[in-house]
């Protein structure tokens, strides 16, 4: 379980200062995955470093399962496991297998044990068979994995992912998200961040959107959706729509507009659940392709909270 | 601790052998420099070689380079690191990073060591000469090193706030090289006495010196050699973990 409390960071710079982080608070329970969004320097990173204590913050505090970074900072380190953003995590002179046992003794794992644990994350990334190769020698996206391995190396109850799946193809972040997926439903609590709003939209229980050091929005990923989405209709012909019956549906309903040649869009007064069957009663029997309900995703949300805001 | 010392040792050997090619052209650079020494000393003095002042060439030129790998593997490692992004990493493991890069240094002086006398008794074996080795003159020399620890740890502080260590260990070496050759020895007993407790290696080069040429040394220089590493080590902590508490506010530990 993690809890970020009021994290504060100011950047001095050359032209002055940066107010990098303002006050963000959050926390991740245990099997819990949080997607921490918003724009490129919008102090994403920047939270990550302080909850792993690579930071200092200027105010604030984590605890990871009640214990407090500053003051118990070895037995929160303990806990912790981090894939930080762009950065290789890993020695590239050393094979897969070398990091791991590196990493993972460092990490207070007995060799012992640190083997065996090497070998069933390898068997879960699918790179059992490249455990003799050295990193340089291996894809970006298997350099990923295994990066994420290494920060697993000590069953770590918070993982903190930053951009995981930055620049790997279909395949590689499949395999990752998959992982993320398992660890969660073994009970760790993950914060990541990305700025593919799929991933996100695909892997989260929660959401935490932040723009200009400030949370913005914060909510179940299940909830928002459905607080984002309009009670609005679309009945998409299989042929574009004749103007003529255009008009006779325009006559029956007045909130109807054709968005595109084969897309009607229907804005039904609040509470008024008939008019949809109405307005179909009026099209019949013209060959309709699809009737659907509009299902905001996560797309959709960050670019109307980014651009004006979140919703009360 | 013995995991963490043998993580490192682990990780150090095989960064070390790992491309064969590099290891053998090391080995090979470190014989030729030796065997130069060897037969150069016995061209220089017309004389067979042996005896006390091929041991002052040979030792005092492996310390030297000992000194110098001391006071700059540090620095180097923790530039490499930040800019390969392991350096973070480093930082995220239950252990204080002094603790992990002392035992750094530590591996990385036996890794420097082992092929240097592996070298060292090849030729001695091959020249049949004697090197006229004195067992208590270890204690200076592990003074000195401690002392090229600390120093190295300051230059490591620098690496960490700038990432950039190449000028600051050239002037670094520049300096010390000075304050090996300079005659401190012929100022004012008690300023040199001064001097040799805050200047690095001074007391403890004259006390090498001392014991190889069969003088025991007096009781001022142990005190002064064993003052003058708890001082620079003292500095050289002192001034990494204040680096890198900077560097955590400053969010430089990276490579922003
Ligand atoms: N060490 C630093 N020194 C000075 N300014 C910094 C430092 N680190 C970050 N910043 C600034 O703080 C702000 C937040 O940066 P941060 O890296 O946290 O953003 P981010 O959300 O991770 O962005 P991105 O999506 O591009 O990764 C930016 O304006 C950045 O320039
Ligand atoms: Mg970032």
């Amino acid at each position: 379980m993690l809890n970020v409390e009021g994290l504060v960071k100011q950047f001095r710079i050359r032209t002055g200062l940066v107010d990098a982080v303002r006050g963000v608070s959050f926390s991740v329970a245990a099997g819990e995955i949080l997607a921490f969004l918003g724009p490129n320097g919008a102090g994403k990173t920047t939270t990550i470093k302080m909850t792993a204590g690579l930071i200092h913050p200027d105010g604030g505090a984590v605890y990871v399962d009640g214990k407090n970074l500053v003051t118990e900072r070895n037995a929160v380190l303990g806990k912790i496991g981090a894939v930080l953003e762009g950065s290789r995590n890993l020695y590239w002179r050393l094979t897969v297998l070398e990091n791991l046992l590196y990493w993972g003794t460092m990490r207070r794992v007995s060799y012992r044990q640190a083997r065996s644990r090497a070998f069933e994350l390898l068997d879960q990334v699918g790179l059992t068979d490249r455990a003799r190769s050295t990193v340089q020698t291996l894809s970006r996206g298997m350099q990923q994995k295994v990066a994420l391995c290494q920060s697993l190396m000590h069953h770590p109850t918070v993982l903190l992912l930053d951009e995981p799946t930055l620049g790997l193809d279909f395949e590689s972040s499949e395999g990752i998200k998959r992982m993320v997926r398992t660890l969660s439903d073994s009970g760790t609590a993950i914060l990541l961040t990305t700025h593919q709003l799929d991933v996100a939209q695909e892997l989260s229980d929660r959401v935490a959107m932040i723009r200009g050091g400030q949370l913005i929005l914060e909510g179940t990923t299940k909830a928002i959706l459905e607080k984002y989405s309009q009670p609005m209709y679309s009945i998409i012909s299989a042929i574009p729509w004749p103007l003529n019956l255009v008009d006779t549906a325009r006559k029956v309903m007045g909130n109807v507009a054709q968005v595109s040649p084969d897309t009607l869009q229907l804005i039904p007064q609040d509470g008024d659940t008939d008019a949809i069957y109405r307005l179909l009663n009026a099209l019949h029997p013209h060959p309709l392709l699809r009737v659907e309900r509009h299902q905001a995703d996560l797309a959709e949300v960050f670019q109307q909270v980014m651009s004006k805001g979140a919703l009360a | 601790m013995i995991s963490l010392l043998l993580a490192e040792w682990r990780r150090t050997v095989v960064e070390t052998i790992r491309y064969p090619l590099e290891t053998i052209s090391s080995m090979m650079t470190l014989f030729i420099v030796f065997a130069g020494l060897f037969y150069g000393a016995t061209y220089v003095t017309h004389s067979p070689i042996g005896g006390g002042r091929l041991t002052t060439v040979v030792v005092g030129y492996a310390i030297w380079m000992t000194m110098m790998a001391a006071t700059g593997d540090l620095g180097w490692s923790i530039q490499n690191e930040a800019q390969n992004g392991t350096l973070e990493q480093v930082m995220l493991v239950p252990w204080s990073p002094v603790t992990v890069f002392l035992v750094r240094a530590f591996m990385a002086i036996l890794a420097f060591l082992i092929p240097m006398v592996v070298v060292v008794v090849a030729l001695l074996i091959m020249t049949r000469v004697h090197l006229d080795w004195q067992w208590l003159a270890l204690a200076p020399f592990l003074a000195a090193l401690g002392t090229a620890w600390g120093l190295g740890l300051a230059v490591a502080a620098v690496a960490l706030l700038f990432k950039r260590v190449g000028q600051v260990l050239n002037i670094v070496q520049f300096g010390l090289l000075f304050v090996i050759l300079a005659p401190f020895a012929r100022f004012h007993a008690v300023v040199w006495h001064l001097v040799s407790m805050v200047v690095p290696f001074n007391a403890q080069v004259l006390l090498l010196r001392n014991l190889l040429s069969h003088t025991r040394g007096s009781d001022w220089i142990w005190w002064e050699s064993g003052i003058n590493l708890a001082l620079i080590a003292t500095m050289g902590i002192l001034s990494f973990v204040g680096a890198s508490r900077i560097a955590r506010h400053r969010g430089i530990l990276g490579h922003y």
